[in-house]
């Protein structure tokens, strides 16, 4: 039986291990960019979700493989479905058919179909082979509009869907065996086409197979020459689909002659391209009701221009209608169709640019009132309005991604809203400070410097100087006192970036794999200050960012690539000072940071785990961890050689055959320990083994289902500790995390118990091992109270290496988490978290270390003594309670790095989440104990007022008593 | 019933430094099921559908996010998104037994284990069975059968609250305070009992003073709030007579001595009662 006061703090203590975010607290201390990444331009459409209704949303299948729909006049998320459950690189297809409730979309080897306003399923099948193209069949002998799908499977055989639009059962199914590369699908009112490649690589020829839309049949076959001109798919730019007269399209590999074939035919014709032209793109409507008619816009290195062509529906010729002249700047044209009419509209540096498809007569032109001037449009979609009743008038909507990868929508000319959608696919992320003013610091250096009296006469001038602030301080003081009342944000003064006392205001730097670099203020609810396009990085491949470091004191910040690429560029304005391109072949597996004798430096690791000589004052001091090309782990020292230093490999440590390394984990750079000791309940100390060159390494072998964890010395290569989980599932998520004197790994296991009573068990798990330096408390280990010791050195204890003693515990997970990290505080007094991304519900959970407590005890109440350490009873199962979701009711997508930086205030955690969606918090894991948070300014002054009243009118009142009492008239 | 997971991992000590190569202690436990019977090659569909209940009125309000997913060991991942229906249908499952999870950002689901089974001695489809299962116990432990056919229902747990109250500035709670309560209570008196004992009526006033009088009470409470009981104390002190050079006991006006001991009289805890009394009377 507990002391009533024990059992009171154990209730106390079980829920303040949890401390939820409060609700006036959103958009305060967290900011959430909900993205859906960049837009794909085939599979990027307006469409309107009811029949009847004129309102139109804004839908795309972006490059991570995001499918959602955005209302056009706010810019915000409808609904986003990440399709494939983790980020892809592009690629999947999505169509809606007109008037129709839903929209369909592929990606990989599954079909799917959404309900265009919730974005609920419809159905979702999942196929044998590839998906190649998705198309709607406009047209069927019923109501019902279906889907076309067209598969690769296993390379050898061509295959075509009919899917039944409401459910996605196969209506039917036309397959092919060839070795045929299947390309496009595309279909008229009576015939579906499917559009493959056939012969060899060096002269593809087109093949056209001609089917029947109600069986599937096939109707006819027609094989197009192309010259060799086509080498490969991505040659044959165009299969024009659900247009009245479909077209194939091509160009030879040197632009100069556009080749179109109408589908269906056998003859081609050819169209001369303007010289110098790169690159070619056709533009058509998508409807069957709409005129015939197709815009071919063609890129010059500098400029654009375009024609406009007609197809003939009876003799199937194509001619060619007018042309637009050339204009500088990438340009975009999107097609919109209302009616039979055709609109084509042209998306210019300077200019929104309407036409019809009949004739060369601009419809309308806007000026473009665009705020950002370097960025111009790459692609765009249009949504083209003609107003009823008024001579001419059109309104035009069109979404355009800009070079810098933001999407726009262009409303009539003037912007409506940007979506920063290039920061999806963040590759690497860091924190900041913002760099103080350099011109106070030089003005006190230059005071320092010179003589006292000049230096006296120096520093009046500038107090004279800074008078002229004096006023707008002045005027500042009545909203700051508002503000500070009322709770709300004080705005940094005019839009200056200025440090705080409490260390929250700093700023947050995104690698993308577009190639694109972000700094975000995040005192500012993570305002985009800055964006900058380092690299243009070609369409299918990416910015492999190994390593990102900030120099505080030089105010820059260093990113090295994996091409030998680099860049160095300014953290206030994101001003490039240097830079170099990637390079075509990979030359660093990592990059690793490095303590030298001229400052922390970025160091890239070659391939196969060497790293190149580096000069003596760029040697670094540790030894660094590099994988080696047979997956081994190597530790390599630099020894010096004159004025360079070579690097050696001091130890190296190859993982057992079938085992391969899932998951490794330092501790954080910034990990300090406030106490080398854990304080027992009965007054004894257990002292952490606190090793600051350690790292976990989680192996994994596949065909025997097993997990091996092993700690390694980094120093030696010595294992200090290992554990071997078996049951384990390697191809779900495995991630373990380090810091202070413990760590934690996480994984799928289904296995039984070994202590004989035949228990299965089947779920996540996370198993977490404490270190301590001794088995018994007060107790300091072989190594006792030595102020240094050598992990290499030879140790004169009987008992051989210092190896931890260790604790551990495993808790059932109520479901999987990735992305672990641990929070960080400045003095490490503050109990820490474990935070991690729950990839299934979308939230980023903060889980306190005082759960993961290996030495809760198990199966009974804790002492008296345990209790007053904090240890709860062991429970097996850690559910998420909302309440400790840090990211609350926030739907944060395909996180896959979460990083954490301590705040100048040591209770709190600066926390950012980067991969798909980007969302940025702060975490007190043990309360905000330093600052006065959520404290009713309102009610204190109201009190205060309250008092002051009361004193005011019971005064007089008292003193009249007192007085008269004074005077009070004999009896 | 809980079971204890612990592995306790010893931490090698005493291991040999060539030994120490790799030695994994402290196994938690082993693989129970063999890997999937990849062999079987049979394939069913497994449909979850979402009730509507008086913790989830209407299953019509969850976010699309919703889903569930499907997980054994080297099942790879199977998920399957909330459809118009309230359903969540799975494609292609191949035989074993799943743990079956519907995540959602709103609500909370009870997990579920489904047994995907070639049935007895059949060679028939397969046959999906479910039951609720408890996390931190034995897989085998299974709660309930849920029917499986027509969609196996889901059970809502309720909905999830992510946000902690505040605690609001509420006057009530100020005033249920017992020290608010205390002061309010002998503010009361203070106020309220001159105006009571002036409203008496003179006889039964006359006879409570006189009751007052011989209270010993009296004379404790006098003198501990320093105020004159039967002795002389500092509220009996006449500033008027002592600069007079006059001794209100010896010499002064009766007037003076009479006001001064009738305010004695009356039994007042306080000088301002006293004011209060005497101005009355004058």
């Amino acid at each position: 039986m507990l002391p009533p006061q024990l059992s009171a703090l154990l209730l106390l203590a079980l829920p303040s291990a949890v401390r939820a975010v409060f609700k006036d607290e959103v958009g305060h201390i967290d900011y959430h960019y909900e993205l859906l990444g960049v837009p794909q331009q085939e599979t990027t459409f307006f469409h309107r979700p009811r029949r009847d209704e004129k309102a139109s949303l804004l839908y795309t299948l972006s490059d991570v493989g995001v499918l959602g729909a955005v209302n056009p006049s706010s810019g915000a998320v409808l609904w986003r479905q990440l399709l494939n459950g983790t980020i892809t690189e592009g690629g999947g297809f999505a169509r809606a058919g007109k008037g129709e409730g839903w929209v369909a979309s592929a990606l990989g080897q599954s079909v799917h179909a959404w309900d265009a306003i919730t974005g609920r399923n419809r159905f979702w099948t999942d196929f044998g082979g590839e998906v190649k193209d998705l198309e709607i069949m406009e047209m069927t002998e019923n109501e019902r509009k279906d889907v076309l799908a067209l598969f690769d499977e296993d390379g050898s055989s061509t295959v075509l869907r009919r899917l039944n639009a409401n459910d996605g059962s196969v209506v039917w199914e036309f397959r092919e065996t060839s070795k045929d590369i299947p390309l496009q699908v595309s279909n008229n009112v009576g015939k579906v086409f499917v559009i493959s490649l056939r012969g060899t690589p060096a002269a593809y020829n087109l093949k056209v197979t001609v089917l029947d839309t109600l069986t599937g049949k096939r109707l006819d076959e027609i094989v197009i020459g192309t010259k060799g001109d086509v080498h490969s798919k991505d040659d044959v730019m165009f299969v024009g689909a659900n247009s009245a007269a479909p077209i194939v399209a091509w160009t030879d590999a040197s632009h100069r002659q556009l080749h179109v074939n109408a589908l269906g035919t056998k003859n081609r014709q050819d169209f001369a391209l303007a010289d110098g032209t790169v690159s070619v793109e056709i533009h058509a409507p998508h409807l069957v009701q709409s005129q015939p008619h197709f815009l071919v816009h063609s890129k010059t290195a500098t400029g654009n221009r375009a024609a406009v062509y007609h197809v003939d529906l009876k003799t199937n010729a194509i001619t060619k209608a007018y042309e637009l002249p050339l204009l500088p700047g990438p340009g975009a044209f999107s097609t919109s169709s209302s009616g039979a009419n055709v609109y084509f509209t042209r998306v210019t540096e300077r200019e929104l640019i309407l036409f019809s498809s009949a004739s060369h007569g601009v419809l309308t032109r806007w000026t473009l009132e665009t705020k950002d001037s370097k960025a111009s449009a790459v692609h765009a979609v249009s949504e083209v309005v003609k107003k009823a009743g008024t001579e001419g008038g059109f309104a035009i909507r069109s979404a355009a991604v800009t070079t810098n990868d933001d999407w726009v929508l262009i409303r009539n000319g003037a912007l409506a809203w940007t979506r920063p959608e290039g920061m999806t696919g963040a590759v690497a992320a860091t924190f900041a400070e913002i760099p103080e003013n350099e011109e106070l610091a030089k003005s006190l250096e230059q005071e320092a410097h010179s003589n006292p009296l000049a230096a006296y006469i120096h520093r009046v001038k500038r107090h004279i100087a800074d008078l002229v602030y004096l006023p707008a301080y002045l005027n500042s003081i009545p909203t700051r006192i508002i503000s500070s009342v009322l709770g709300t944000d004080v705005p940094s003064a005019d839009g200056k970036l200025a440090r705080d006392s409490f260390g929250f205001h700093k700023l947050a730097i995104l690698a993308t794999r577009r190639g694109m670099l972000y700094g975000l203020d995040i005192g500012n609810s993570g305002k985009i200050i800055w964006s900058e396009r380092v690299f243009e990085i070609a369409k299918g491949s990416k910015w492999n960012v190994t390593g990102i470091q900030v120099q505080e004191d030089a105010g820059r910040i260093v990113v090295l690539g994996s091409n030998n690429d680099h860049v160095v560029l300014k953290t206030e304005t994101g001003e490039i000072i240097d830079s170099k391109l990637p390079g075509p072949e990979l030359a660093a597996q990592s990059a690793a940071l490095v303590d030298t004798s001229s400052g922390a430096r970025l160091i890239p690791v070659g391939l196969d785990g060497t790293i190149r000589d580096l000069p003596s004052n760029e040697t670094p001091k540790q030894t660094i961890v590099t994988r080696g090309l047979g997956g081994e782990i190597k530790g390599v020292v630099f020894v010096a050689n004159g004025t360079s230093a070579h690097g050696s490999t001091a130890w190296e440590f190859s993982l057992p055959s079938g085992q391969r390394a899932v998951s490794v984990a330092t501790r954080p750079s910034h990990d300090v320990v406030a106490s080398i000791g854990r304080v027992l309940g009965d007054r004894t100390v257990r002292y952490k083994y606190l090793n600051p060159n350690t790292v976990v390494v989680a192996a994994a072998d596949d065909s025997a289902s097993t997990l091996t964890v092993y700690l390694l010395d980094t120093v030696s290569g010595q294992i200090l500790f290992s554990s071997k989980h078996e049951g384990v599932d390697t191809g779900k998520h495995i991630e373990c995390a380090l810091a202070e004197n413990w760590l934690v790994c996480s994984f799928f296991g289904q296995y039984t118990f070994k202590d004989g009573s035949a228990q299965s068990y089947k779920g996540y798990q996370v198993v977490v091992s404490d270190l301590y330096e001794s088995d018994e408390a007060n107790d300091r280990g072989p190594l006792g109270d030595a102020a240094y010791s050598s992990s290499l050195g030879p140790i004169d204890t009987p008992t051989g290496v210092v190896l931890p003693s260790a604790v551990s515990q495993s808790f059932i997970l109520g479901g999987p988490i990735s992305a672990l990290q641990v929070t960080q505080t400045r003095q490490g007094i503050s109990s820490r978290q474990v935070l991690a991304y729950l990839p299934e519900t979308h939230g980023i959970v903060g889980i306190p270390r005082m759960i993961l407590e290996p030495r809760r005890p198990v199966g009974r109440d804790p002492t008296p003594a345990e209790a007053e350490e904090g240890l709860i009873r062991y429970t097996p199962v850690i559910e998420f309670d909302p309440k400790i979701v840090i990211s609350h009711e926030r739907d944060v997508l395909g996180v896959q790095n979460i990083i954490t930086s301590p705040a100048t205030v040591e209770s709190t955690s600066l926390v950012l989440a980067c991969g798909l969606d980007v969302f940025g918090t702060r975490v007190a894991p043990s309360f905000l104990f330093d600052i006065l948070g959520g404290f009713s300014k309102g009610s204190l002054i109201g009190t205060v007022l309250a008092i002051t009243a009361g004193v005011a009118v019971l005064g007089p009142m008292v003193r009249k008593k007192q007085i008269n009492m004074r005077w009070k008239a004999p009896m | 019933m809980h079971l204890n997971l612990a592995s306790l991992l010893g931490g090698g000590r005493g291991l040999g430094q060539a030994a120490a190569l790799l030695i994994a202690l402290a196994v938690t436990a082993t693989a129970s099921t063999s890997p999937q019977q990849h062999l079987q090659r049979q394939q069913t569909s497994v449909t979850l559908r979402i009730p509507a209940s008086h913790l989830l009125p209407n299953p019509g309000v969850l976010p699309p996010s919703t889903h569930a997913t499907l997980s054994a060991l080297g099942a790879g991942r199977a998920s399957a998104p909330l459809t118009a229906a309230n359903t969540l249908v799975f494609g292609n499952v191949s035989a074993g037994s799943y743990l079956v999870d519907v995540h959602c950002a709103t609500h909370a689901f009870a997990p579920l284990r489904v047994d995907v089974v070639s049935p007895d001695g059949g060679d028939g489809g397969l046959v999906v069975r479910a039951w609720e299962t408890f996390r931190g116990n034995d897989w085998d432990n299974k709660g309930e059968a849920v029917p499986a056919d027509g969609g196996i229902e889901v059970r809502v747990l309720g909905q999830k609250n992510y946000f902690m109250e505040r605690s609001k500035f509420n006057a009530f709670s100020i005033l249920k305070n017992p020290m608010i309560l205390l002061g309010l209570v002998s503010m009361c008196i203070f106020i309220g009992m001159p105006y009571l004992v002036d409203n008496m009526d003179p006889e039964m006033r006359a006879e409570w003073e006189e009751r007052q009088k011989t209270n010993p009470m009296n004379g404790i409470m006098g003198a501990a709030t320093g105020q004159p009981g039967a002795s002389s104390g500092v509220g009996n002190f006449d500033m008027a007579a002592f600069l007079a050079g006059t001794s209100a006991k010896k010499g002064g006006s009766d007037g003076g001595a009479a006001a001064a001991s009738s305010a004695a009289d009356s039994g007042k805890a306080t000088s301002g009662k006293g004011g209060e009394n005497n101005r009355k009377k004058r």
